[in-house]
């Protein structure tokens, strides 16, 4: 084994000797960053499933444009090939009279309701498919004021004006958790440097010694480097198993009732990239935790 | 021993040349110090309390700077030496302390073994060295053993042999007998001046004179912070050199 090799395996045993000798601060330390990473890593995946139904939903967004009963049916596709070349349409469907009655009787069950009617009351309607990045509250009113001037149109309907607010709630929850997570993150970095202050207070005679025989700053450095970078690891660990035994305990009793809310659409856990990126924000916090002690140390 | 570069074969490993050191404005704890010490030679340094012995091992070591004068260590000059290069020239110096200064919760050999790991020896050369200088001052069979359940007289051995494993050029020796009875004093000095026979340069700091009677030894003698006495060593003395 080369030099180089044999000082990491030497700084990881001392690493790990510092952690066992003080085991109740590090578990401290530990514990810590759990919850911090509980509580952000929890915002956080509520976050993306917010964003998640936002996509989801969005992807339904339409316009629907009812036209004048007067339009010819030559009128009607011209007006539709008219609209399909607006900004962000991606595709214009053609909803005749016919069609639209033909929809009212399925959904109310027969057409009892109409029978008293001499004709069709339903108007001709294009439905307007908007491409993904028209999917926002701009584009869609650029849409809406190219549209406004087409012969044809008696009126322009969204439907899904809440999905406006709801992305606006999406934008603001994902800057209350990262403004959460700057907050937590350094109350937790903090921690971690006290934590390693406190080894390296408890190990000042070790210090000296190692002083003594020759030892580099890095060699007596390095130990407590990794001692804060693997108190984060396993903090990060930590959380993401007490994140994911909440999601497994809970999600069966809330379900029922997000079905109701939200339709088919499902709450999902972490993906295999984000579950190591939480375990190493861990690592992250550990990492500069324990910089941040030795920094300007005696050590 | 294994020479290594910094100092000229017959170049005096310890030189100093009107050194003082000063803590507090116009007290001196040393105060013009000048001497030097051969390859292999045996120094004794004494004096009260306070003379200042253990100010002029710690400068040698470069624990301190000295205020004014210049230091020669291996052919380093100690005064401006940069931070990266003290611990290079420790692992050159062997140091012992009247209070052993080992680490209660690592055994024996791990003890001994901490000056090899500081240079990234390998673990099985670092062990079979261990045990080879273990056996030397008669440890080999107590080297699983911590520091609390030995005797004074055998928590100074694992200090020295801790501090002679680096095959180091020069031995400090701060008061190395002073918290052993006098059967064990002998024993530790003997293993000492063992350790001059083989090339190390060794200074130790002691005010037991029956010591410097015993081994006739050079013999430098502080007062307030200056040499007052330079004593040659007799001839016959007990060991090879000095």
């Amino acid at each position: 084994m080369n030099r180089g090799l044999i000082l990491i395996s030497i700084a990881f045993a001392n690493a790990l000797r510092g952690i066992r000798s003080a085991s109740t601060t590090s578990s401290l330390a530990v514990l810590t960053i759990a919850i911090v990473l509980v509580l952000v890593g929890s915002a956080s995946l509520l976050v993306e499933n917010m964003a998640g139904l936002l996509d989801e939903f969005g992807a339904e967004l339409q316009l629907t444009a009812y036209l004048e009963p007067s339009m010819t049916e030559e009128e009607l596709h011209l007006l539709a090939e008219s609209v399909a070349a607006a900004p962000g349409v991606d595709h214009v469907d053609i909803v005749t009279r016919a069609e639209a009655l033909a929809r009212f009787e399925k959904i109310a069950g027969g057409s009892e309701l109409l029978a008293g009617l001499d004709e069709n009351p339903l108007p001709a309607s294009l439905e307007i498919h908007l491409r993904p990045e028209a999917r926002t509250a701009e584009a869609l009113e650029i849409l809406r004021s190219s549209l406004d001037g087409l012969p044809g149109i008696e009126e322009l309907a969204q439907g899904q004006e809440w999905i406006e607010g709801y992305s606006r709630v999406v934008a603001l929850a994902r800057s209350g958790a990262f403004a959460i997570s700057i907050v937590l993150g350094m109350a937790a970095l903090l921690i971690v440097a006290n934590t390693i202050r406190l080894a390296v207070y408890a190990r000042r005679d070790e210090l000296e010694i190692l002083a003594l025989v020759g030892a580099s700053r890095t060699f007596v450095r390095v130990p407590f480097v990794l001692e804060g970078t693997i108190q984060g690891l396993l903090g990060g660990l930590l959380a993401l198993c007490v994140i994911y035994g909440a999601y497994v305990l809970f999600l069966p009793q809330i379900s029922f009732g997000l079905e109701l809310v939200l339709g088919q659409a499902e709450l999902r856990f972490f993906t295999t990239s984000e579950a190591i990126r939480l375990v190493a924000s861990g690592g992250g916090l550990g990492l500069l935790g324990s910089i941040t002690a030795l920094v300007g140390g005696r050590t | 021993m294994r020479r290594r570069a910094g100092n000229a074969i017959g170049e005096p490993p310890v030189r100093m040349y009107h050194v003082s050191k000063s803590y507090m404005a116009g007290q001196y704890a040393l105060h013009d110090v000048s001497f030097e010490v051969r390859r292999g030679e045996f120094l004794f340094l004494t004096g009260a309390s306070g003379a200042g012995k253990t100010t002029l091992l710690e400068l040698v070591f470069a624990a301190e700077e000295p205020s004014e004068g210049q230091i020669l260590v291996l052919g380093r000059n100690v005064a401006r030496l940069g931070a990266g290069a003290i611990p290079a020239l420790r692992r050159r110096v062997g140091v012992v302390f009247q209070d052993f200064k080992l680490l209660e919760d690592r055994t024996v050999e791990e003890n001994v073994r901490l000056a090899l790991d500081v240079v990234g020896t390998p673990r099985r050369d670092a062990r079979a060295r261990v045990f080879g200088l273990l056996k030397s001052v008669g440890l080999q069979h107590r080297r699983f053993h911590h520091p609390l359940s030995l005797s004074g007289g055998e928590q100074q051995r694992v200090a020295l042999a801790r501090a002679l494993v680096n095959e180091p050029e020069i031995l400090l020796a701060d008061e190395p007998t002073g918290n052993l009875d006098p059967e064990l004093t002998i024993e530790i000095m003997d293993l000492i001046v063992k350790a001059a026979t083989r090339g190390t340069t060794v200074i130790v700091a002691t005010h037991d004179h029956s010591l410097i009677e015993r081994y006739g030894k050079r013999v430098l003698r502080l007062e307030e912070g200056r040499i007052v006495e330079d004593i040659p060593a007799a001839s016959g003395s007990i060991g090879a050199s000095g």
